[in-house]
């Protein structure tokens, strides 16, 4: 009876150990310990390859014409946030935060304030090596 | 990166806990992360708009007051913003 109960645990831990430990054995073979936390927290980044500036340009202005208060119209990428896309200082945080979410990044606060302008943005991004 | 506008100290605090407030209402579900962004968003601007600039005392009221929110919006076992509405004191101290 116990036995028999305690069959299909034992199987079903025999059968998941190779699939859920190989990849990350192999991860930590070659060099790479923290390989699976890389993929957890960047999950949609097909590659880690640097970005081109011109695809970097491209995004950010998709991010600022996306926001409700901005004018798609107005978005070039020597757009000032307040003096040319009327946005003020809460609506900057809220672009800001919506171009860490698409480079999948966090700007420190300290930089994240000096950012108000496309070019500062895109500077930023460019620059910044975990990019993607 | 010289900034535009000059921020003053007591701006930055309240534009880093704005910041705050949206960096954890990304850590909530798709429903509960746009309720937690209008309300607080909302919020924000509402006082920004009523609040006179020059009333340190309230403001930095204020921003404790925000602070201890975001603190318990970060317990994970939180999932809305429920309290900011009952607490919603007037804004004319």
């Amino acid at each position: 009876m116990a036995a028999a109960a305690l069959r299909p645990a034992i199987l079903r831990h025999i059968r998941l150990l190779p699939t859920t430990v190989a990849p990350l054995a192999a991860a930590a073979a070659a060099g790479q310990p923290h390989a699976q936390a890389l993929w957890l927290t960047r999950p949609m980044s097909s590659h880690d390859a640097q970005l081109t500036r011109d695809e970097v340009v491209d995004r950010v202005l998709d991010v600022l014409k996306s926001h409700p208060k901005v004018d798609p119209s107005k978005v070039t990428p020597d757009a000032h946030f307040e003096k040319d896309l009327g946005l003020d200082s809460l609506d900057t945080v809220e672009v800001v935060m919506a171009i860490e979410e698409e480079f999948k990044l966090e700007i420190p606060d300290l930089e994240a304030d000096k950012i108000d302008s496309m070019q500062l943005a895109i500077e930023y991004i460019v620059n910044h090596p975990m990019a993607g | 990166m010289a900034p535009r506008l000059k921020l003053s100290g007591i701006q930055r605090q309240a534009l880093a806990l704005y910041r705050g407030f949206l960096r954890t209402a990304r850590l909530k579900s798709p429903e509960e992360r746009q309720m937690i962004e209008s309300v607080v968003s909302a919020e924000f601007r509402e006082n920004a708009k009523s609040v006179d600039r020059r009333n340190f005392v309230y403001i930095e009221y204020l921003i404790r007051r925000g602070k201890r929110q975001l603190d318990q919006l970060k317990n994970p076992d939180i999932t809305g913003l429920s309290t900011l509405r009952i607490n919603k004191v007037s804004s004319t101290p």
